[in-house]
């Protein structure tokens, strides 16, 4: 069935850097190396996050210059990934948290029926524009969680651990928001 | 609640390979049954394939460069600031070390204008201290 691709293992997870020990020597060259190869990833996260490139770009600065004030705390039995993005979650959060207009997790919403055909038909065409809009209207907390899961392929233990939040809410927000992502394209379809 | 209720709300968890293994059989088993929630179940496969293969937007041209020169900026101003503590230390202990030998060797009142004058010229110093780093410190918050 399709959804056996969809499952876990298959997603590309990054290994943990080699150069931990040289990131806590402050090593300029690692340094400057950790932030090249999570760029993209961490990048993509804020963006999927705050919804605009100029505060995801100080988001990233700011995320890196916490990893550097903080680095000496990082138990290198742990994975850096996770580490790095909890790092992120707070920095994102602290900032959403102060927007007026931000839903983080509240939204109502009921499951359409009977609404496979037009679901396959909006998917089959503008799949990623149609998807990353719909996307972008979700609350914060269950953008955060589909991204970390589908785009980052992080585990349920790795995203509780990032969000600080138990593995059932984490399930929650990502059935949640995939609920109510398929409810906005169904919807999409029928205007 | 019914089974065919109890195991759609497990369906959008199953597309995103979240559910235990249990939980996994219970709902392969029922889609076996039931169109509806096969077909639901294959909409959110649908979904997550296309969540996983989103495009991914690229970061600007030189952030790496610039928050590589900001890091550079934090790691020198964490150095100046273990350089400095260790100076203030090194001077409070050198401070005390002429007392005590201006003490023996001229007497207490030696010691007390040399401590006096020690004092005065360290509170200039600290208050020169804490304005720089005040100043350092809004410089940071406007990052």
């Amino acid at each position: 069935m399709i959804y056996q691709a969809a499952i876990d293992e298959s997603f590309p997870v990054a290994e943990p850097p080699t150069q931990v020990a040289r990131l806590r020597s402050s090593d300029p060259a690692a340094l400057a190396e950790a932030v090249g190869q999570y760029q993209h990833r961490l990048y993509r996260y804020f963006l999927r996050l705050v919804r605009d490139a100029a505060t995801a770009d100080d988001l990233f600065q700011q995320t890196w210059l916490h990893v550097v004030r903080q680095l000496h705390r990082y138990d290198s039995t742990r994975s850096f990934d996770t580490w790095l993005f909890a790092i992120a979650h707070n920095a994102a959060m602290d900032l959403l948290r102060r927007r007026p207009n931000e839903r983080l997790e509240d939204y109502e919403f009921a499951l359409p029926a009977g609404t496979a055909d037009a679901f396959s038909t909006v998917l089959a065409g503008e799949r990623a524009a149609i998807l990353a809009a719909a996307m972008a209207e979700l609350p914060a907390l269950y953008r955060e969680a589909l991204t970390l899961r589908f785009e980052e392929g992080m585990k349920l233990e790795e995203i509780a651990e990032v969000t600080h939040t138990p593995l059932s809410t984490v399930k929650s927000r990502v059935r949640r928001g995939l609920e109510a992502l398929k409810q906005k394209i169904c919807k999409e379809d029928i205007v | 609640m019914s089974d065919h209720e109890s195991v759609r709300e497990l369906l959008a968890l199953s597309a995103a390979g979240l559910l235990d293994a249990g939980e996994e059989r219970l709902v392969r088993d029922h889609a076996r049954q039931c169109a509806a929630c096969t077909a639901e179940l294959d909409d959110y496969a649908t979904l997550s394939a296309g969540l996983s293969a989103l495009p991914s937007p690229p970061p600007p041209a030189d952030l790496v460069r610039r928050t590589s020169v900001l890091m550079a900026a934090e790691k020198d101003r964490r150095q100046g600031a273990f350089l400095a503590a260790a100076a203030a230390i090194f001077a409070f202990v050198f401070v005390l070390l002429i007392g005590q030998t201006l003490r023996i060797l001229e007497g207490d009142s030696a010691a007390m204008v040399w401590l006096a004058w020690a004092f005065v010229s360290s509170m200039l110093g600290t208050a020169a201290a804490l304005a720089l780093a005040a100043r350092r410190c809004l410089e940071r918050s406007t990052i």
